[in-house]
């Protein structure tokens, strides 16, 4: 517990290299024991890197395994068969050194701290000073100005989102993990959130990987999305979306976007491709 | 305390008879169980001629305890200190093992069946054992509040360290959150709530098992009033100290409730 040798804002990225994908996944397989006799097959060989500053979205079927790919990201779960490296290293050594930034569909803020407590808690968590500069910074980026002193009971399910990402970003962490974030939020929201969520990546730059079961959400957000199929899940397409940034909304009215949407739609129910309007 | 949330205090009215009547009225409203009881046990008594040894009727136990006042607030205040320390020390004992279970699974196989065990027994059973290992005295008492209000603390508190609001395990984790981390900023605050479950059941009973203990050991409180009366038969004077117990325990058992409402509102 040497607060003197602690830097009053986050560190430096440990891992300075430009070579290294910061997520790289080779041949990783998930198996989870349900009990004595029976397995449930629910990643199997997915290999994929995702390089420093990208975005990358996971679009798949549910229960394809899109979340056990985070959580085994994010150190939260373990592979049962192939190697997966995060910025160089282990993600259990990715999470202890605070490099990880992570917002779920349960926000999990803590319904007993202030907004700007939960914002901050990272700091807490890695031995670090606060900034309260910093904290306010965030929480203002993220649109939640004035609400630093509310809990979270007061605030919609949009807000406490937003202030998840807050929170997920206070470290300027190497790697953001979103894992639908805004599953539970209704469409207009959504789209605001991913209006907003666009420009504050493209503020920071973080290398991101977000699973969305939106199309729209990935096309609009991401550099490339990967398309995996049916449990046990693997990857059955890559596009690359070549959207200028900072993307402005009125990139989904484009006949590019909808192009890509329809693909990637496409790819993810090959067989319903017939009864749409 | 949070003026947004537009609270607004209720007016003091001028009128000091007026106040005095709504406090009243309010009291009737919610203890008119009560009233109706006590009136037709004063009625019943009235009417069978029963003597005040077999049953002595409300009013003469309230004019007992209005003559006696000093006996019985002294003896009341003693039982009240000793409920009040045996409940800190059996709350924070529970709660201490709490946090060794919480922390180790092999704290967790040896203590989980000893509270068991310490609960099925009944209190009484255990006074002769205490009261041989601490002397017949008020230590004996204290000890006796402190197991029974152990076991509700050791219990609510273990299951409060384990509610944690979704999804937070997962993110201290990711944070790389230490054990003394996730206790101190995760675990710990999610127990507070239960944690005044624990309190409320353990004020709903402390007083009583203070009393119980007393009077086994005739040595202080209202529990060596109680039994002192009952061996000279006096059953209006027993009563008095029962009364001054309910009263205790019921203001007690209120406080514990409006602690609980408070801590509550700030949680969830
Ligand atoms: N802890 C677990 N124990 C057993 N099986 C699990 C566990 N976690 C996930 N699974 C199984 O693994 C498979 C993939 O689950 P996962 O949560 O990764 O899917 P998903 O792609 O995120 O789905 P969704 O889009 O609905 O969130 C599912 O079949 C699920 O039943
Ligand atoms: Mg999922």
């Amino acid at each position: 517990m040497s607060v003197a040798s602690i830097q009053p804002t986050a560190p430096e990225p440990i891992i300075g290299t430009a070579g290294i994908p910061a997520i790289n996944l080779d041949r990783v397989g998930k198996n989870f024991r349900l009990d004595a006799r029976r397995e449930v097959k629910a990643v199997s060989d997915v290999s994929m890197n995702v390089g420093k500053g990208a975005f990358v979205a996971i679009l798949g079927p549910s229960g394809c395994g899109k979340s056990t790919i985070l959580r085994m990201i994010a150190s939260l779960d373990e592979p049962t068969k192939g190697t997966l490296s995060v910025l160089g290293t282990t993600p259990a050594d990715c999470a202890a050194n605070h490099r990880m930034g992570i917002a779920f569909q349960d926000h999990a803020l803590l319904p007993w701290l202030t907004i700007f407590d939960n914002v901050a808690l990272p700091y807490r968590l890695a031995h670090l000073k606060a900034d309260p500069g910093r904290v306010a910074q965030l929480i203002d980026l993220v649109g939640l100005a004035g609400f630093e002193k509310a809990r979270p009971k007061q605030l919609s399910g949009g807000m406490r989102q937003r202030a998840a990402i807050a929170r997920a970003l206070l470290l300027n962490p190497d790697v953001l993990l979103l894992d639908e974030p805004f599953g539970a939020l209704d469409a207009v929201t959504r789209r605001q959130m991913n209006v907003e969520l666009q420009r504050i990546w493209s503020e920071q730059r973080t290398t991101t990987l977000l699973v969305t079961h939106s199309v729209d959400e990935a096309v609009f957000l991401a550099d490339r999305v990967i398309v995996m199929s049916g449990r046990p899940g693997h990857i059955i397409r890559e596009v690359a979306i070549p959207f200028e940034r900072p993307r402005h909304p009125d990139v989904m009215r484009t006949v590019e976007f909808h192009h890509l949407v329809n693909e990637l739609t496409e790819a993810l129910h090959p067989t319903e491709g017939t009864g749409a309007p | 305390m949070e003026p947004e949330q537009g609270v607004t205090a209720e007016p003091i009215d001028a009128n000091p008879l007026r106040w005095l009547y709504s406090i009243f009225a309010r009291f009737v409203a919610r203890f008119w169980g009560v009233i109706i009881i006590l009136g037709a046990w004063q009625a019943w008594v009235l009417i069978s001629g029963y003597n005040a040894i077999v049953l002595p009727p409300p009013l003469s136990v309230l004019h007992q305890v209005a003559t006696n006042l000093g006996l019985f607030a002294f003896a009341g205040l003693q039982t009240l200190a000793v409920a009040i320390i045996g409940t800190v020390i059996g709350m924070l004992l529970g709660s201490v093992a709490a946090i060794l279970a919480w922390y180790s699974r092999l704290f967790s196989g040896l203590l989980t069946p000893l509270a068991l065990i310490f609960t099925a027994v009944p209190a009484v059973a255990l006074v002769p054992v205490i009261a041989r290992l601490l002397g017949y005295d008020i230590r004996t008492v204290i000890a006796i509040v402190a197991v029974i209000s152990f076991f509700p603390s050791f219990v609510f508190t273990g299951s409060g360290l384990r509610a944690l609001p979704p999804g937070s395990a997962d993110l201290f984790r990711v944070n790389g959150a230490s054990t003394w981390m996730q206790l101190r900023y995760l675990a710990l605050p999610a127990a507070v709530p239960h944690w005044m479950v624990a309190l409320r059941l353990g004020a709903a009973s402390a007083v009583l098992s203070a009393i119980i203990a007393e009077f086994a050991m005739g040595t202080s409180g209202l529990g060596s009033v109680f039994s002192e009366a009952r061996d000279s038969f006096d059953m209006t004077r027993a009563l008095g100290a029962s009364l001054v117990a309910t009263i205790i325990s019921v203001i007690g058992f209120l406080l514990a409730i409006s602690a609980e409402r408070i801590v509550r509102d700030r949680w969830d």
